[in-house]
């Protein structure tokens, strides 16, 4: 924090949707500030704003009223086309759902975004293939997504999202489809990205192993900000996550 | 026909952020029509199924212009007016079935697209990927079909007129056939991506965040 500017700055965003003409107050004044190579996890019952919150941060949505901040540029003063710069530059997503793209190999998924930015081919391959390898999938490169478990699948789209060396990540629920050894190596690789690369990691979450390793925990409820609890004390050391 | 996406009107001003440095999606031409390739590719089946209608219309209409050429030169009257009126109905239901596979290919999609806009595609890109799918399946379905209507059209009359077979492949004839199937093909890939621009806009338009909540 300080004078450095955060990863993401979240400054009294509303959200209204209008669902057959009743006004659904999804976010209700939200303020976040979350500074660079944090672990936060957002908790809260469904319906309480997460993925609201979360499509917010990551671009995909506009709020009703308040500003966003990624990495100091201001969300809602730039046009739709800088809009997805930021999302394939900045930001990494994933979702519960995995949403790898059906018809592409692993390697062609996490390539992918990389296309979007203009990188040759020879080098998206290369580098597809090197991440891959970093989230233990070096042995998987051609195979589509139907021919890979579901936590299999998950590495992938953390491949993917890290593909252009995003300033943030976003997870939405990363566990939540995966059954529980599974989810806690899921776990352990986003808490090693965090450790190695100083990814900033925002992650909606139930999973308490999830909850253990990040910095913050932000409850979320009724779309406002409930709490906000520092975890620096009890996070497990490295090695232990390693077992 | 390419229908220009209008941006929204609630667009703000691009402004100018002093310390940090906004680039822009690169995602050349080159790279949509890869994209639709393999799409094409790996969904062989339906893109066939698609392809087929346009191939289906497409040989009726050179057939029926095919058969202008041929019934004159073995002494018969040419096809009747209405059935250039036929071919052009049949022109026009299969344009139907390319817009209705198409929202259907969209619809199918829905998460991809959504997904792919999150990872950086903007709305033209989206826009750019169906209408190249959709050429891209005018153009085959033209090619066969076209050269099948007029295949077709000339051998079954040098089978049933055999005397007339030396008119009938005349080489003064094949600047016209050869006109009637270019003539196919680009009509084919017009008519392809015509129907397509709907669907495509709808899908260049879908709001990733709502793409994304919807499930198949």
């Amino acid at each position: 924090m300080g004078e450095a500017v955060s990863a993401v700055k979240v400054v009294d965003v509303h959200k209204i949707y209008h669902l057959k003409g009743e006004e659904v107050h999804a976010l209700q004044g939200i303020n976040l500030e979350i500074p660079h190579g944090e672990y936060l996890s957002v908790m809260g019952p469904s319906g309480s704003g997460k993925t609201t919150l979360f499509n917010m941060i990551g671009g995909i949505d506009r709020p009703t009223k308040g500003d966003i901040f990624i990495d100091g540029v201001d969300l809602s003063k730039i046009p739709s086309r800088a809009m997805a710069w930021l999302r394939c530059q900045k930001i990494g997503y994933i979702f519960q759902t995995f949403n790898l793209i059906p018809v592409l190999t692993a390697r062609e998924n996490v390539a992918l975004p990389m296309t979007f930015l203009g990188v040759p081919k020879a080098e998206r391959q290369q580098r597809a293939a090197e991440l891959l390898t970093i989230v233990g999938l070096g042995d998987r490169l051609d195979h589509r997504p139907t021919e890979l478990s579901g936590g299999q699948q998950q590495r992938v789209a953390i491949a993917r999202a890290l593909a252009n060396n995003p300033a943030i990540i976003l997870a939405d629920e990363p566990t939540g489809n995966l059954d529980l050894n599974t989810g806690f190596a899921i776990v352990q690789l986003l808490y090693r990205l965090k450790a190695e690369r100083g990814t900033t990691i925002i992650c909606a979450t139930h999973d308490l192993k999830m909850i253990d390793i990040s910095d913050r925990v932000v409850f979320l409820r009724d779309g406002t900000v409930e709490n906000i609890e520092k975890r620096r004390g009890l996070v497990l050391s490295a090695e232990e996550f390693e077992e | 026909m390419s229908p220009k996406k209008k941006e929204p009107k609630t667009e703000p001003k691009p402004q100018n952020t002093a310390d940090v440095k906004i680039g822009s999606i690169k995602f050349p031409i080159s790279e949509a029509f890869r994209f639709s390739l393999e799409s094409i590719r790996k969904r062989f089946t339906r893109a066939l199924i698609t392809a087929f209608s346009v191939l289906l219309g497409i040989a009726f209409m050179v057939a029926i212009m095919t058969m202008g050429i041929i019934l004159p030169l073995i002494d018969q009257t040419p096809p009747p007016q209405y059935q250039t009126w036929m071919a052009i109905i049949a022109l026009l239901v299969c344009g139907v079935g390319i817009v209705n596979s198409m929202l259907m290919s969209v619809t199918e999609r829905y998460k991809e697209i959504g997904t792919i806009k999150c990872l950086g595609a903007t709305d033209t890109n989206v826009l750019q990927i169906f209408l190249i799918e959709a050429l891209l399946l005018g153009v085959l379905g033209g090619v066969i079909g076209a050269c099948a209507g007029w295949g077709a059209t000339t051998v079954i009359y040098m089978i049933n007129q055999p005397q007339y077979v030396d008119r009938i492949l005349n080489t003064t004839n094949f600047v016209t056939y050869f006109t009637y199937i270019g003539e196919g093909i680009g009509i084919a890939s017009l008519l392809s991506v015509a129907a397509a621009a709907y669907p495509a806009v709808y899908a260049a338009r879908l709001n990733p965040a709502e793409a994304l909540r919807y499930e198949v």
